[in-house]
């Protein structure tokens, strides 16, 4: 045991005064931040106010949209619901009202939007009222949300002026178009909780995904180090004072325990900087929650995991001479965990369906699938028990396979085994 | 008399291929011992059963009078053929965690370090990276971590291969020190200058048998002063006659050859005389690089016939 103890605590020193160590423990959250939230920034925040002008014989029309546009530009009451505090940033509009729809005014504000003078038009045609249709012309057509505001504006000025004419107040018809909105309450063994749904997904993804990143990561740290110490030949003068066994169980503990510190920095930090993230992640993360037995479960799927990774990673490191011999090889091993993440929406969407209930089982993507379902919603605590004991005994099975694989792997040097020799390699004494 | 280490009937076989063959030979205490063999025949299998990191098929290993285990694994030092540190951890570090392994604590190991460090003129690299220190140096690291926790039971294996002169000067003379200290050796190598100079016993193996054993001396004794010793100037055609030599070792002007059996020693020096001119002629104990070639062409044949 005090030999295990002394491999773990070179593993883990070597490792973590690494550079690597400190540079990924910072940059992660930040990657990881900066790919959830930029896309989302980008989409909705478009560059400074858009001058655009609306063409219609109709002005008490035109001047309606003008100012649904006008309004859009500081408060958006479609998307988000009244009560959020902080407001996505929206584009502000700049509107000219023009009233005498020519064919030489159309021609010239094409000229202006190619030029770059003007961001774009809406046409409304003298029968847009009664066809509730209008052309909006623009530089950069993909920009749907641009379109999608001026085509909102429209339909609220139409539908203003249609509930005036049926004798309705601009107070009443103000209501009668207001958003409705929908709050989604979600029911665990913890209780009752408001969340939203973005929230409830991006969530339990990102614990997912945090899973993910460190069973495959140090789980091939597991594998390098193995190949470092067989090609560096120092494994046989480890022999000379240690069990194979005892030399990757320490190894096993010693990176893994490099990991949990990892995990452990993440989460301490996220809980220090609470505020902090969650105005970083903005708006996508206020009212996510996981209940309480998913975060204490966390490690416990986490460590099961990457115990039965690291000792696939570790059978395969003793098999190759190089990093090089190594890569083919990794790829099946890796598959199931590529393919936990490739079912991770669906599964996340609907977690009570028969795949993920199989996924849960399958010792390989179970520790990652089962998280999942519990951090989405709690499944029967027999389902639970039962993946985390089919977990344990193939890790029993596969410690077994892995310790004689790599007990005569480390000593082998030159021509890659071929899968009967592996076989035979496990009836060695 | 104590036996540090006795080897008995230890077979080892992967697959088809029987690496060691009923190998048997004890080492009393305080003794070094060669394990002599050409490459490939089985004295690395047979090491590592010494040391426990295989088990044998059939047969026993007692070390210290007791069968073999890993209890006893810290009281024996270890130098593999396949030398390795880590790269990237200082000497210090190297040397100070291959001691805690064996059981020593860190104080003292750092001591120890410092003293052998120093005594291997290494003193001033103790700070640095593996990765910095030439080949030689590395060797002598490595020596240090084989022998840093003072074990009663040393296995080196070609622990000379890769020094200069002076290093393997620094080295032999710390082996003769721990030899007078009482602790036992077993050389394995295929340097027989060394293992003549150093070894009190010796075994020959060859194809996972062991074809030769015994005291050194002995064995040389027993050869008789049967070799010849030839510096010349000329032509030797006479070393192809197999009434006069049964082998030979030919340098081109210096040759060692064993006479045939019944063969007159005077007869070939005239033989000799008459086709090149002869600077020395001397009749010895065949070397034991003779009495090496020997025993494995031998053994070869009788193997193959």
């Amino acid at each position: 045991m005090r030999k295990v103890l002394l491999i773990v605590r070179r593993e883990y020193v070597v490792r973590v005064r690494t550079k690597a160590f400190v540079i990924f423990t910072v940059l992660m959250p930040l990657l990881l931040g900066t790919v959830m939230v930029l896309p989302g920034k980008l989409m909705t925040q478009s560059s400074g106010e858009r001058h655009i002008a609306i063409v219609s014989a109709d002005s008490a029309m035109a001047n309606a949209v003008k100012a649904e546009l006008v309004a859009s530009g500081v408060a958006d009451g479609e998307v988000a619901p009244p009560d959020r505090k902080n407001k996505l940033p929206r584009t502000g509009f700049d509107v000219m009202v023009l009233t005498d729809p020519t064919e030489a005014l159309r021609h010239q504000l094409t000229t202006q939007v190619r030029d770059g003078n003007l961001d774009g038009f809406a046409w409304l045609d003298a029968d847009a009222v009664s066809t509730r249709k209008g052309i909006y012309y623009s530089r950069n057509a993909s920009d749907y949300m641009e379109a999608f505001t001026v085509s909102r504006a429209l339909r609220f000025a139409l539908s203003e002026r249609e509930l005036a004419e049926h004798g309705f107040s601009a107070t009443q018809a103000k209501k009668l178009l207001g958003p409705v909105d929908i709050d989604t309450v979600h029911i665990d063994n913890d209780g009752a909780k408001k969340s939203n749904g973005m929230g409830a997904f991006f969530l339990p993804f990102l614990l997912l995904f945090a899973i993910y990143i460190t069973v495959l990561l140090y789980g091939l740290y597991v594998m390098r180090s193995v190949i470092e110490e067989k090609s560096s030949r120092v494994v046989e003068v480890l022999l000379g004072s240690v069990t194979p066994m005892q030399l990757m169980a320490g190894k096993i503990i010693g990176v893994g325990a490099v990991g949990l510190t990892q995990i452990g920095i993440w989460a301490a930090a996220t809980t220090l900087l609470g505020t902090g993230s969650a105005a970083i992640i903005g708006d996508m993360m206020k009212d996510a929650h996981v209940s309480t037995t998913a975060l204490l479960l966390f490690p416990v799927f986490f460590i099961l995991g990457y115990a039965t990774y690291s000792c696939l990673y570790a059978a395969i490191g003793a098999m190759v001479n190089s990093d090089d011999e190594a890569q083919q090889l990794q790829f099946p091993v890796t598959l199931p965990l590529v393919f936990c993440m490739a079912f991770a929406t669906a599964i996340i969407r609907d977690p009570g369906t028969k795949l993920a209930f199989w996924l849960s089982m399958f010792p390989l993507t179970s520790p990652m699938i089962m998280f999942v379902r519990i951090s989405v919603s709690m499944p029967p605590v027999w389902q639970i028990a039962l993946s985390v004991g089919i977990s344990l005994v193939s890790l029993y099975g596969l410690v077994w396979l892995t310790s004689r694989i790599y007990r005569v792997g480390i000593l082998m040097y030159g021509k890659r085994p071929t899968l009967p020799e592996i076989l035979k390699w496990l009836r060695y004494t | 008399m104590a036996f540090t280490l006795e080897l008995d009937c230890v077979t080892k076989a992967y697959d088809e291929f029987v690496a060691v063959d009923h190998l048997s030979f004890k080492i009393p205490e305080g003794e070094i011992f060669g394990l002599l063999g050409p490459n490939g025949a089985g004295k690395t299998s047979s090491i590592r059963m010494m040391i426990g990191i295989t088990v044998p098929d059939s047969g026993s290993v007692r070390v210290f009078g007791e069968p073999m285990s890993r209890r006893l694994i810290d009281r024996v030092g270890y130098l593999p053929e396949e030398r390795g540190l880590y790269k990237k951890m200082k000497i210090m570090e190297n040397l100070v965690f291959f001691a805690q392994l064996k059981g020593i604590s860190v104080p003292e190991a750092t001591k120890r370090s410092n003293y052998w460090l120093e005594r291997l003129d290494l003193g001033r690299w103790g700070k640095s990276r593996v990765e910095e220190l030439s080949k030689g140096m590395q060797q002598k690291v490595q020596f240090i971590a084989a022998v840093i926790h003072e074990p009663d039971f040393m296995i080196l294996d070609e622990p000379f291969s890769g020094l200069d002169p002076a290093s393997s000067l620094v080295i032999k003379d710390a082996l003769l020190d721990l030899k007078k200290q009482g602790k036992t050796i077993l050389f394995s190598t295929h340097r027989m200058d060394t293992v003549e100079r150093l070894c009190d016993s010796i075994c020959l193996v060859n194809q996972g048998r062991s074809v030769l054993l015994g005291v050194l001396r002995e064995i040389k004794a027993s050869y008789g002063r049967s070799s010849v010793q030839l510096e010349y100037d000329g032509e030797l055609p006479l070393l192809r006659d197999p009434t006069l030599v049964a082998s030979s070792n030919d340098f081109g002007n210096y040759v060692e050859l064993r006479l045939a059996p019944g063969a007159d020693p005077q007869r070939l020096l005239e033989e000799a005389m008459r086709t090149a001119k002869i600077l020395r002629f001397e009749m010895v104990e065949p070397s034991l690089e003779e009495i090496f070639i020997d025993t494995v062409e031998s053994t070869k044949a009788v193997i193959h016939a």
